[in-house]
């Protein structure tokens, strides 16, 4: 097919969707810089995320960690990139339709999201088939990148956050006897707990007890009441923060002092928001440290603050370092081309972002070195 | 390439109001007997599971796997229906909706069947199978003009619409059957049918396990169809979904679920630009359409209507 | 631990008890299940968090303003969600299970977009206060929570058999046209039932985040179908199977947790219910056999 159709298909899908997310959506975007001396690589980049029902919290900070991004980088001027925002509800056949209309319909360079695990391992065999780039920015489950060579992630999986935050605690607090609480409902706990079960197993502790939770499940006192009596040295806990933020708090209230520890996903400034001082003693592993003395970080947490109103979560920073990252592939590859972009986007090395340095391995997965933190004095400290 | 304007999205949202208008059959086909079953979700994720496990760790080729997940289904509907008997109304809906969620927690438990909430991935899906099994023999997408993805969803959409179509034309056909009298017989009135010398029990057992059967049928597709599940595939909500398909295209018609199936799998995506506040008017939209047609949009007598003029203009040619 | 555990098991069941009975009133009078009630209670678990948490007012004003809510929705629930559909020719039960069902899913997002996603945090000087009885703990709020419920049954009853609104109201339930040539204004009557249950779950809203300290938009899902197999299990329409069944099905599923496996937990309520309708299909209170409610 000639390019000139192709043009004005892509033209014509431009006036259609400028018609569609009416003149408000449109006139919020800031005025295009003027133009560089290089030329503008303009690229449409899709977005699939979780606005309503349930998750659409993470999915809030994740729209909002790309929206900052996209702002800063159009403002640069090398790099023009337009988001399409997919809504997925947390469901796969929508997380699936949204990617076939973003690879399809969208004509998308390449895609960010979708916010689930779940999601991507029906989105992402799709994007890989189609030949579209596919990075995930929360999905930390075994197996994804393993999808094929156009799938990407850059948030550090449990299986990499976990033993360094047992490890250390176990090593700080002599820790022999644990109890293990974990959602098991859900594919990014359920993957988390089977590391910590496997840590704890390497370290030879003794597991008193292996207690589950339930998604929405508001009251966490059986199970609370069920470890108080064992006694532990600590508490594991696979839980991602809204969960967790409210089991420590119960915790805390009916007298379990001992330390819990998390992985990345526990890892959040609303654990001690909503936790208050029943979030002390709770001990992380995770890139994403907002008080870190970085002026990369520095300048991101005030840009946030300022446009959402809050401190952002390791969800909103994974996705703004997840659109640089793009950014970053854009500008080498030179052209929002999908296979040339995939090719550059697997050669990213040593990027550094809010994060700090960041690799994508050969199987396109994370590397990056966690920071162990704990809270204390009511905010996130390096744990050493 | 010829066939650009054939665009995997599209096809995509069609196969997906094909297993979508089957769900809502699944419904109706049990509710032509008067009992409401809210089990469907629990039978969809027996069919999709036992398939999706037949196919992945045992290399059972598709079309068995789907007809096993099927009959699995529907053996389990009879299970379910047989005591569902003593139960009516909303008493047996509530129960039913109660058998699925306990499936749903075993499946979430039974780690080493169904390896709990992660799920079962990389499935066979029926649009990329299809697709290697013709390219060994020989064959390529771009002989007939069409791209890689156009071809497995091309493949997807006609295999779901042909499952679709003979189902429904069956239920069709079955509805002006004997036994499709008998369940008209047993909704309007048990008692007057038992006495008239139907055999009730036989009939109410059979319609739960014929919608049994046609969920686990659906739910085998849609692990087929996605290439993965997972229990979170099959909650409250999926339950929910099913019923107001039914209900919503109208529950007194065969051709309410499908329409119900096709309205309102549109009607997300057509709502997509509008983003977050789709769920909102979707809500709205089902009270303001109860009140104003609380037997669903297609009923008999419009049916009738519509064929009249149909007969009509045909008797005028 | 036993005695913790009892007492974790009798405020769950209480909290229970207080949503289900917001279910078995409505559906008594109206034949209906209404599914929009755990968005109500929802909803009122948000307003009293304004109240008491953000603007820091005494506790019994933010269970006014839950009741003020909370009633003012049934008001609206019963105006634009049912009342068009009584009576009408072609309007099976299905409808208003599926009129309610859009009312949810309203509710569910409309609550998404003021009071956002995720945990919000609902905190009284109130709930803080704990007395050692032994070497157990408890909570002031945990016992208020077994005297609220066991209030609003005893003061539900005395109204339903002691009062002549009472009467009316039974009248109503028994036979809608009857009641009504017999001079009942039965609109008033169905009105105030939607109003006053839906009140009740403004109550179990502020009752639920004092006891767990928080709460958001998704509670109105779990606690809806946690109330919803009460009633069937304690029989529908009945005050005093509502109380048990909530007390039965908080005890069971923290006992179960306690000694058994916490990864079935939520699949109690509905073994039970299967049970139960299995051995005595008008659930464990229920009077009327199931057959004679349509």
């Amino acid at each position: 097919m000639s390019r000139t159709i192709r043009l004005a298909g892509i033209a014509a899908m431009l006036a259609f969707s400028l018609v569609f997310l009416g003149a408000g959506k449109n006139a919020s975007k800031p005025a295009v810089p003027p133009k560089a001396k290089a030329p503008v690589i303009d690229a449409r980049i899709g977005v699939i995320s979780i606005l309503t029902g349930q998750g659409s919290g993470y999915g809030e900070a994740i729209t909002n960690g790309f929206k900052l991004a996209r702002d800063e980088i159009n403002a640069k001027g090398a790099v023009r990139i337009q988001l399409v925002i997919e809504d997925s509800s947390g469901k796969q056949e929508q997380a699936l339709a949204a990617a076939q209309k973003l690879i399809n319909s969208e004509q998308v360079a390449a895609i960010l999201g979708p916010t689930l695990s779940t999601e991507m391992k029906v989105a992402g065999p799709e994007a890989n088939a189609s030949g579209v780039p596919i990075m995930g920015t929360s999905t930390t489950a075994a197996g994804i990148t393993q999808i094929g060579k156009y799938v990407f992630r850059n948030s550090l999986p449990e299986s990499l956050a976990i033993p360094a935050s047992v490890g250390m605690a176990v090593k700080k607090y002599n820790i022999r006897k644990v109890a293990l609480l974990y959602g098991n409902d859900d594919v990014f706990t359920k993957s988390g707990f089977d590391t910590m079960k496997k840590m704890a197993e390497d370290l030879k502790l003794s597991i008193l007890t292996i207690e589950t939770f339930q998604k929405g499940q508001s009251d966490y006192k059986a199970q609370l009441t069920k470890i108080k009596g064992l006694n532990p040295d600590a508490v594991f806990c696979s839980a991602l923060y809204e969960e967790g933020a409210v089991i420590l708090s119960q915790a805390r209230k009916m007298g379990i002092k001992v330390p819990f520890v998390g992985g990345n996903g526990f890892n959040s400034p609303k654990v001690i928001e909503i936790a208050k001082d029943a979030a002390e003693g709770l001990v992380v592993a995770t890139p994403w440290f907002a008080d870190k003395n970085d002026p990369k970080v520095k300048a991101f947490v005030a840009r946030y603050r300022k446009a959402y109103g809050k401190t952002p979560d390791q969800f909103a920073a994974q996705a703004y370092d997840a659109l640089y990252i793009m950014a970053e592939a854009l500008r080498k590859a030179g052209t929002s081309d999908r296979a040339k972009l995939r090719d550059a986007l697997a050669g990213i090395r040593n990027f550094d972002g809010v994060l700090g340095r960041f690799s994508f391995d050969a199987e396109r997965d994370v590397v990056m070195e966690p920071v162990v933190l704990i809270i204390k004095n009511g905010r996130f400290q390096v744990f050493q | 390439m010829p066939f650009d304007w054939l665009n995997p999205y599209h096809l995509q949202v069609a196969s997906f109001i094909f297993i979508n208008i089957l769900l809502g059959a699944s419904i109706y086909v049990t509710l032509s007997t008067g009992q409401l079953s809210l089990g469907n979700a629990g039978f969809m994720s027996i069919g999709a599971y036992a398939s999706a496990i037949l196919t992945t760790r045992h290399g059972i080729p598709i079309p068995i796997g789907v007809l096993t997940g099927a009959l699995l289904a529907g053996i389990s509907g009879v299970l379910v229906g047989i005591p569902a008997l003593r139960l009516r109304g909303v008493y047996l809906a509530i129960a039913t909706l109660g058998f699925g969620e306990v499936i749903r927690v075993v499946f979430v438990n039974w780690e080493s069947l169904t390896g709990g909430a992660v799920g079962i991935a990389a499935i066979p899906q029926m649009g990329r199978e299809t697709l290697a099994a013709l390219e060994k023999a020989g064959f390529s997408a771009a002989s007939v003009g069409l791209r890689n993805n156009q071809f497995i969803s091309l493949t997807v959409f006609l295999l779901l619409f042909a499952a679709a179509l003979l189902s429904i034309l069956f239920f069709l056909r079955l509805s002006s059957s004997r036994i499709g009298r008998a369940y008209a017989a047993i909704r309007m009135d048990e008692a007057a049918a038992e006495a008239a010398g139907i055999d009730t029990t036989y009939y109410k057992v059979l319609a739960f396990c014929q919608g049994a059967l046609l969920s686990g049928f659906a739910g085998a597709l849609f692990a087929h169809a996605t290439s993965y599940i997972s229990p979170a595939d099959f909650t409250y909500h999926r339950a929910v979904e099913i019923l107001v398909f039914a209900v919503f295209g109208g529950s007194e018609h065969l051709l309410g679920p499908v329409f119900g199936g096709i309205f309102l799998t549109l009607l997300p995506e057509a709502l997509r630009f509008i983003s977050d506040y789709r769920y909102i008017i979707y809500g709205a939209l089902l009270v303001a359409m109860m009140i104003y047609r609380p037997q669903g949009v297609i009923d008999p007598p419009l049916i009738r209507r519509l064929a009249g003029r149909r007969a009509a203009e045909g008797a005028g040619r | 631990m036993f005695a913790e555990q009892l007492i974790n098991g009798i405020t769950l069941g209480s909290i229970y008890a207080i949503v289900a009975l917001g279910y078995t009133l409505v559906f008594g009078v109206l034949d209906i299940i209404n599914m929009a009630h755990g968005e109500i209670f929802m909803f009122g678990a948000f307003v009293g968090m304004l109240i008491a948490t953000k603007a820091q007012a005494p506790l019994w004003s933010a269970f006014l303003g839950a009741i003020a809510v909370t009633g003012a929705m049934g008001y609206l629930l019963e105006r634009f969600a049912l009342r068009p559909l009584r009576g009408r020719p072609g309007a099976s039960h299905l409808a208003s299970l599926i009129s309610t069902i859009g009312v949810s899913i309203l509710l569910e997002n409309v609550a998404h977009k003021i009071f956002g996603a995720g945990n919000q945090l609902f905190e009284t000087p109130f709930a803080e206060i704990r007395f050692d009885v032994g070497p157990v703990t408890v909570y002031l709020v945990q016992v208020l929570i077994l005297a609220i419920s066991i209030l609003l049954m005893a003061g539900l009853s005395l109204w339903l058999y002691r009062t002549r609104a009472g009467k009316a109201l039974r009248a109503t339930a028994e036979n809608l046209e009857t009641a009504g040539l017999l001079g009942v204004d039965t609109t008033r009557i169905i009105t105030a039932t939607v109003v006053i249950a839906s009140a009740m779950g403004g109550v179990a809203g502020v009752l639920v985040g004092m006891a767990f300290n928080y709460i958001n938009n998704q509670i109105g899902l779990s606690m809806g179908l946690k109330g919803l197999a009460i009633i069937i299990f304690g029989g529908m329409g009945s005050v005093s199977g509502a109380m048990a069944g909530g007390l039965i099905l908080g005890l069971s599923e923290t006992f179960v947790v306690a000694y058994g496996s916490s990864g079935y937990r939520d699949a109690i309520a509905f073994i039970a219910i299967i049970v139960v309708l299995l051995i005595k299909p008008q659930g464990l209170f229920g009077q009327a056999a199931p057959e004679a409610q349509r």
